[in-house]
């Protein structure tokens, strides 16, 4: 990043510190460093930079005190509180840019998919507010939803009355599995649907892909481990903790955006273009889909057992069509 | 005063007082006066600064505070006005804050901490977060937070920012595009109107001007960089271009569709049941886009079968003979 948008990203903070400082009055450095996604000594930093900060110097080398932005010293140095004793404008917040409205509607139209969250009403005022608080018309960034079928339903209803859920759960290379499931949190990526919670039967926290949930009902088993601590996002599969196989892949380079999670716990090394990867995964036919599905492109190259299983697995699939092979 | 104290002046801190300068004037400031009062410019000026150093630096601050979207008016001679030597330059109030009409409560605040927060990595959630920063700025009571939902949407693609940037400039972008199964990729001219993610893949939907008309391209598949030019198309096309975008992508997922045989219990089954129709031999399932869906079924290997289309079932056997024979013999 070069020096002079440095420069302007710390101007942008100065110009909503002004405004979130006057509105709270008293505040923490702690609690206002936080909220500007800062440390506690940068934000001291930013609230001396202020003093220093005021209306043009009609005459003389320096302003007169109550043409500078100022605050109570001794409650900084002694307590770490912020106070503004005088402000000389910006008291008011800025509008949006039209890249930060663009990123709040957008996320807007994801978060109204859920069930419950903001009805309609709430949803389309914040729209037409957002869009009025924009210095400039935001790009149309769109996020289309897809319809919420009755398993998503279900769920969203049994975190709100907070009741364990039980469900037919199906992973691929598996056979079927009852759950009895304390729900705690409904992850939504790449327009799935997951639910992570306390599965009974494993006793410790899972996460199910809601596709694979079938017989989903609502039990009246009230939640007893809600509070037990959750991964923050997850791994993909929600069930590989025993995971033992080391898998090699390699592809081109350039199809490394299209493989997306599957990197991001790998170990990945480029030479001239060609990527090779190396992952830790449940058993040796669960990259077969993903071979699959790169039509080629991914080649599984060890262990023998794994490029085997990708082998008979597009062979299977060629079987049906046996005009063609 | 020495060049030393004048030196101390960190940038962030001209152009915060630039801003204030701005908004505190009425009838606007001239430049002579804003080099010689305003702090941050007046020291170097007094240090001795070339004069027409200071004035590209006024334009440079005055750029960039646009590009944070401070409205810096600029009012010229009236007499003449190009001439831009007696110029005033000033921040209207109004145009500066947000709306005084604007209020948020702290149900829809709520929500919006909910919105700001699924931009994972990507550079939009930088943009999110000063978003909600300014809305919390107005002094809204805290709501309890929405607990129970973590809603993500991923941005992988490096196009999508200039992407973004053009249409909000509505300028012309160039593009080398990489159509599956074409030898080459070929250079697309585009006015973009729309970003759009459907079924999870991100696309830009515009008036692709070799054509002359609208035309929607998968990000994914735009090769290196997009290259915003100079040339500028018509603004008044942005206006419903998000619901013409997306009814478009509908309209094609209507009208293409694939009877496909699909193992029950299978995953296959399970991930493509939610989209499907039944049909008297197996289900009719809609696609959007012909290579994305062969991509996805050649996944599903024995579990589904594709009874027609024709250029579905080619897709998706040649696929499945490019897996086998990546996967032969031994490796060396």
């Amino acid at each position: 990043m070069s020096g002079a948008s440095v420069a302007t990203d710390r101007a942008a903070l100065l110009l909503q510190l002004v405004p979130y400082l006057i509105s709270k009055g008293e505040v923490s450095v702690a609690e206002a460093a936080d909220e500007f996604d800062v440390t506690a000594d940068q934000m001291r930093t930013m609230v001396r930079g202020l003093t220093v900060i005021g209306l043009p110097g009609d005459s003389g080398y320096w302003q007169m005190a109550n043409e500078l932005f100022d605050i109570d010293w001794d409650l900084l140095e002694e307590r770490d509180l912020i106070v503004i004793t005088n402000s000389v404008g910006l008291e008011r917040a800025p509008r949006l840019t039209a890249r930060e409205a663009a990123a709040l509607l957008a996320g807007l139209q994801l978060a109204a998919t859920i069930p419950g969250v903001g009805d309609s009403q709430l949803y389309a005022g914040l729209l037409s507010k957002l869009g009025r608080g924009a210095s400039r018309t935001p790009a149309a960034v769109v996020v289309a939803s897809e319809p919420v079928d009755a398993v998503r339903r279900l769920v969203t209803d049994a975190l709100g009355r907070r009741v364990a859920v039980s469900f037919t759960y199906k992973t691929p290379e598996r056979a079927p599995t009852t759950r009895t499931v304390d729900p705690v949190k409904v992850l939504i990526a790449q327009g799935q649907w997951y639910l992570q919670g306390w599965c009974h039967l494993r006793e410790a926290m899972r996460t199910f892909h809601l596709d694979r949930v079938s017989d989903l009902v609502l039990t009246e088993i009230p939640i007893a481990h809600g509070q037990e601590p959750a991964p923050e996002w997850f791994d993909a599969t929600g069930e590989n903790a025993g995971d033992e196989v080391i898998v090699t892949l390699e592809f081109p380079a350039s199809v490394a955006p299209l493989l997306g999670d599957y990197l991001d716990r790998a170990t990945v090394t480029t030479t001239a273009g060609v990527s090779t990867a190396r992952m830790r995964v449940a058993d040796e036919v669960s990259l077969r889909r993903l071979a699959a599905r790169r039509g080629g492109a991914v080649r599984i190259l060890a262990p023998i057992g794994a490029r085997e299983a990708a082998r008979e697995w597009a062979e299977a699939g060629l079987a049906q069509y046996p005009e063609q092979t | 005063m020495s060049s030393k104290s004048a030196a101390r002046i960190p940038p962030e801190e001209r152009l915060v007082n630039l801003v204030v300068a701005l908004m505190a004037t009425e009838q606007g400031l001239t430049k002579d006066t804003i080099l010689s009062s305003v702090s941050g410019y007046r020291e170097q000026s007094e240090s001795g600064t070339s004069k027409d150093a200071l004035e590209k630096m006024f334009e440079r601050d005055k750029e960039s505070l646009r590009g944070l979207g401070v409205p810096i008016e600029t009012i010229g001679d009236r007499a003449d006005p190009d001439d831009l030597r007696e110029a005033r330059y000033r921040v209207p109030t109004a145009e500066y804050e947000l709306p005084a009409d604007i209020e948020f409560t702290p149900a829809e605040l709520a929500l919006l901490n909910l919105a700001g927060g699924v931009w994972s990595e990507s550079s939009l959630s930088a943009d999110a977060r000063s978003g909600l920063r300014k809305i919390r700025a107005l002094g809204i009571p805290v709501e309890d937070p929405i607990l129970g939902y973590s809603p993500r949407i991923s941005l992988r693609e490096p196009s999508f920012a200039p992407l973004q940037r053009a249409i909000e400039d509505s300028r012309i972008v160039s593009f080398r595009y990489m159509r599956p199964g074409s030898a080459a990729p070929r250079v697309r001219r585009l006015q973009p109107l729309a970003l759009v993610e459907f079924e999870a893949r991100w696309h830009v939907y515009g008036l692709d001007l070799d054509l002359d008309a609208p035309r929607t391209f998968l990000l994914t598949r735009i090769i290196d960089d997009v290259v915003i030019t100079r040339t500028a198309g018509d603004p008044a096309l942005r206006e419903g271009a998000g619901e013409r975008a997306l009814a478009g992508l509908r309209e094609l997922a209507a009208r293409q569709r694939a009877l496909l045989e699909i193992d029950p219990g299978t995953e296959a089954w399970l991930r493509l049941s939610r989209r499907a129709e039944p049909a008297a031999q197996g289900y009719w399932v809609p696609y959007v886009d012909l290579h994305v869906f062969a991509d996805e079924l050649a996944s599903y290997g024995p579990e589904v079968r594709v009874v027609e289309p024709d250029e579905v079932r080619s897709e998706v056997i040649s696929r499945l003979r490019a897996v086998r024979n990546a996967h032969a013999g031994a490796v060396q």
